[in-house]
């Protein structure tokens, strides 16, 4: 009897659980063994064929320009990371802390959470009127005298860059912040203030180290999607800027596959090593 | 049909020439009228020639449906090289050709059932603009335009009976300037990487254009001498990408393009004031009231051309209509709007009938416009008196160096311009 | 109720800031796209008009927008009603501590995480090897749902986390079957949640760019579209089209708040039935 409830725990699982495993199987796992096995190809000027040679790695590891652009999107991932977390942050804390009822908390956090409903090539490319050279903002900045000339660096940019990055994933840190802190017990607080903490004891002591899952899980999404992105890098950096996914779509246009298989390896294996490493601080599955 | 308006569209634009020249129609034979109404061609290439207006114009005109799909030119390769069910015509480069051919994706035409295969210009036969001028460096048409025999895989010497594609449009590409910005006259390609306009110059991002735009550039600065542009070996090819990855890592550049839209936001908006650009460009940003200025250079013009090619799987009605289709895109009625974009056609004696005299003189002879000369929405492009940058067809198409290219080196050539990109 | 302290008034104008920042561009371009039919892509503004939102809907120089919407509504509601289903359907799985659960687990969690452009290019080169044809509905789809999915097992994670079992036990003590206790229980109880795993199902795959960049075929989804329009358009049309979008996302966005506020009602009043129905 025992045995057979074992068995069908685990069959009725299976079963339940098989349609998630097949789209995984054959829309992730085959297509990263398939990046896998491509990356030893060799490429014609329009087709790829099979082989098996470190070509592609070799020119990969070889050039100065890999290590740069590695450089360059660990560089937008920390940067936008630190900023997103210290918005993100300051965001939820005032709405879960701030906001006394719970209406209110609720209409504030949908009024943020709405844009990221919408198209995300829509809203980077609503910075570029307001970002060029003859943009609002250096109109305004001329007509109020705060500058005699255009300001350059606001468009095509590394700056333009990652103002877009964290216009557009600072929510991914407000709403695992905001929930966590949701779930935080009142009663701790003021025992902190009882216990004589000033509120900024409080928010170093109590706040931050409960909060740690819900930080945890913000910088996952961020670091993710930075460090995979292509298109916010190549419009509004006006291609001048790089990271590993534009050169993978590089690759890609020029029908370089085997090449770009090389490059999302590596990729791979940076994002998952990281994440692996910050999934050491959370248990996501219990901090939901 | 168009109301008049200032603000550039190639749709209202094309719209507007429809409208003007919707007259003439060339009898679709009868006897299969109904059959040929079910037919569908899909037909995909850049978004320079591959308008929905021509659809609606085949429509009408032949009775069959064409299906348009524009990419970039990247893509376009991507397509043609790899998805040969994809598309029935294809309308592609031809440097894009010299990629593709080998892949055996296209069909041979026959050159007896083109019509006015007589009047073609004889850069994309002989390769020779008049029998006595040189022929730049580069993939020229004509090297890539014929093969010997159907069937085969590489190209012929000379002309033969089978035509790769049957030329459509082309023209000799040079810098794209604002006069007004710049305050001086610009002569030379050099003027690209001069550091006076740092932060305000612009190439595009296509490789084997890009490349030979860079080449230009290099050759006119006095740094390197190339053996021969259009087949670079790899030691020019790393000499060139260094000089610019320089520039890139000084900033010398505002941004790169990729279509020729984008050059044209690019101009108009003032974040550059010198660049590679394509002429419709010009005119567009033109049509804005904005000075801007195709510069005619001393080394010359880098060319490009385009043509029509069919789809290996292509047979019976629909490759009749295929023939159908391009017998009528050569009897002038695209021609004559693309060359009032200032492209030229291939055909150009065609497309006269579908422009007014002045248009014809300005456009194609490089005569001082009589009138104004207006885009067919009826915005002012050039007041009367005024002459085309660089003058008549043959003084601009007798000038050009070299032509878009396809090297021996390509995919080096690929790789080291990605690493540019990135750099 | 104690005075606020200063603290509040500091956040709370950091918060609006962060309000503006997140709202300031999207009505930058909502106000360009009524520019007049001689304006530009930027500022000042010539004259103001509608004729950019009828240039919409007439046919552009190349592409085909409404084609393109068209797609990707379809496509949205494929992905939506696949990602409910099968993230319920794993949820449940999940409870059990099946044998394999983990590796499951940690795959959806590279899913989540893997960079989008491999999932397209690895989909792209699969299709392409083995000859098939690359369309939206299949290849497009099954990308879009690795996007999804993830994130509709993450909701149901935190749904059965506050799961209360016993009403699980008194439907079996009653009598009730597997099928039964889910059927008449458990979905009935985590229904208002599974609303939002629909509108993400929906949202994320409207929006999706990366995924379908290499999967979708011949045929433009709506972000491809927008994608290819960023190239391809000079004219404020796109930011027509921008506007359009953003109202289309809301507008799915209220109809979904509602359809939960609606449920929360039904419930609030048949409350008092529960367990009749069984």
């Amino acid at each position: 009897m025992a045995i057979r409830a074992f068995a069908n725990r685990h069959v009725a699982g299976w079963v339940q659980a098989a349609p998630l495993a097949a789209v995984l199987l054959g829309f992730l796992i085959a297509p990263i063994a398939m990046i896998v096995v491509v990356s030893f190809w060799g490429a014609t000027e329009f087709s790829i064929y099979p082989a098996f040679q470190f070509d592609n790695y070799e020119f990969l590891f070889g050039s100065p320009v890999t290590y740069r652009v590695f450089l360059a999107t660990f560089k937008y991932a920390l940067i936008t990371w630190a900023l997103t977390l210290t918005i993100g942050f300051t965001v939820a804390y005032f709405l879960a802390f701030h906001v006394r009822s719970l209406t209110m908390q609720v209409a504030l956090f949908l009024l943020c959470t709405i844009p990221f409903w919408t198209s995300n090539i829509i809203r980077m490319i609503s910075w570029i009127p307001f970002l060029g050279r003859n943009g609002i903002a250096n109109q305004t900045l001329i007509s109020w005298g705060v500058i005699d000339e255009p300001l350059e660096w606001l468009l095509y940019s590394d700056f333009a860059v990652i103002l877009a990055f964290v216009h557009l994933y600072t929510l991914f840190m407000v709403v695992p912040i905001f929930n966590t802190m949701m779930r935080i017990d009142r009663s701790l607080l003021e025992a902190a203030r009882d216990a004589g903490a000033s509120g900024f004891q409080t928010l170093v002591h109590v706040v931050i180290p409960l909060t740690k899952p819900g930080i945890m899980i913000g910088t996952i999404f961020v670091v993710t999607l930075v460090m995979g992105d292509f298109i916010t890098v190549r419009f509004m950096s006006g291609s001048q800027r790089a990271n590993v996914g534009r050169l993978i779509s590089n690759d890609i246009a020029l029908l370089q596959y085997p090449s770009a298989a090389a490059t999302a390896v590596v990729l791979l294996c940076t994002v998952l090593i990281v994440i692996a490493i910050l999934l050491r601080f959370v248990n996501i599955r219990r901090e939901l | 049909m168009a109301k008049p308006k200032v603000g550039y569209s190639r749709r209202s634009l094309l719209k507007a020439g429809g409208a003007a020249l919707a007259a003439s129609t060339l009898p679709a034979p009868m006897l299969w009228a109904q059959e040929t109404k079910d037919i569908v061609l899909r037909q995909f290439g850049t978004g320079v020639s591959n308008l929905n207006d021509v659809a609606n114009k085949v429509k009408e005109d032949l009775g069959f449906t064409l299906e348009m799909t524009a990419l970039d030119s990247d893509s376009v390769t991507q397509r043609a090289a790899t998805q040969p069910d994809s598309f029935d015509i294809a309308d592609i480069e031809y440097w894009i050709c010299k990629k593709v051919w080998p892949t055996g994706n296209l069909q041979a035409m026959d050159v007896s059932r083109i019509a006015n295969y007589d009047k073609i210009v004889g850069i994309f036969k002989s390769g020779k603009l008049t029998p006595d001028s040189e022929i730049a460096q580069g993939t020229a048409p004509h090297t890539v335009g014929f093969i010997p025999e159907p069937g085969a895989r590489s190209f012929a010497d000379s002309e033969t009976n089978w035509m790769t594609l049957i030329p459509t449009i082309y023209n000799a590409d040079t810098l794209g300037i604002r006069p007004d910005l710049i305050g001086r006259p610009i002569e030379s390609w050099a003027e690209l990487l001069n550091p006076e306009f740092q932060g305000k110059a612009s190439i595009l991002d296509i490789s084997s254009i890009g490349i030979m735009d860079m080449a230009m550039v290099c050759e006119a600065m006095g740094e390197i001498q190339y053996g021969d542009k259009g087949n670079m070996t790899r030691d020019e090819i790393d000499a060139t990408m260094a000089i610019f990855t320089e520039a890139k890592r000084n900033g010398q550049f505002r941004a790169f393009w990729k279509t020729f839209d984008e050059s044209v936001n690019l101009m108009a908006s003032g974040e550059v004031v010198i660049q590679s650009m394509w002429s419709p460009a010009i005119t567009a940003v033109k049509s804005r009231g904005i000075p801007c200025v195709y510069q005619p250079l001393k080394e010359g013009y880098r060319s490009w051309g385009g043509g029509i090619g069919l789809s290996n799987a292509l047979s019976g009605m629909e490759l009749d209509a295929a023939y159908d289709y391009i017998n009528w895109y050569l009897s002038g009625w695209v021609g004559g709007y693309l060359m009032r974009q200032g492209y030229y056609s291939a055909v150009p004696e065609t497309s006269k009938d579908f422009m007014t005299e002045n248009e014809w003189g300005y456009w194609f002879e490089g005569k001082a416009a009589t009138d104004i000369i207006t885009s067919p929405t009826g915005d002012k492009l050039a007041e009367a008196g005024e002459i085309r940058d660089g003058g008549s067809f043959e003084e601009r198409m007798g000038a050009v160096a070299c032509w878009n290219a396809v090297m021996d080196e390509n995919q080096y050539m690929v790789r080291k311009w990605n690493e540019f990109i990135a750099a | 109720m104690d005075r606020r302290p200063r603290s509040f008034y500091v956040l709370a104008a950091v918060f609006g800031l962060f309000v503006l920042f997140l709202y300031g561009p999207i009505l930058t371009i909502g106000i360009l796209s009524f520019q007049g039919p001689q304006g530009g892509l930027t500022f000042p503004m010539n004259g103001v008009s509608l004729y950019w939102f009828r240039d919409l809907f007439e046919q552009q120089a190349v592409g085909d927008i409404w084609g393109a919407f068209r797609r990707s509504f379809a496509l949205g509601l494929m992905v939506m009603v696949s990602t409910v289903v099968i993230s319920v359907m794993a949820g449940l799985a999940f409870r059990k501590r099946f044998r394999g659960s983990g590796l499951l687990f940690y795959a959806a969690i590279t899913s989540l995480v893997i960079p989008s452009i491999l999932i397209s290019l690895g989909v792209g080169l699969i299709f392409n090897q083995l000859g098939l044809k690359i369309h939206w509905a299949t290849s497009g789809f099954g990308s879009q749902l690795t996007w999804t999915l993830p994130f509709g097992l993450l909701i149901m994670f935190a749904v059965f986390n506050r799961f209360d079992k016993s009403y699980e036990e008194a439907a079996r003590d009653q009598g009730a079957s597997a099928w039964q206790t889910i059927r008449h229980v458990v979905l009935p109880i985590i229904a208002p949640s599974l609303i939002g795993v629909a509108l993400f199902g929906f949202t994320l795959s409207y929006d999706e760019f990366a995924r379908t960049l290499l999967t979708a075929g011949s045929y433009n989804t709506l972000p491809l579209e927008i994608f290819g329009m960023t190239t391809n358009v000079t004219t404020p049309v796109i930011y027509a089209l921008g506007t359009l979008t953003t109202l289309f996302s809301l507008s799915i966005i209220a109809a979904f708040l509602l359809g939960a506020w609606i449920m929360g009602k039904r419930r609030a009043r048949l409350g008092s039935d529960a367990g009749k129905g069984v």
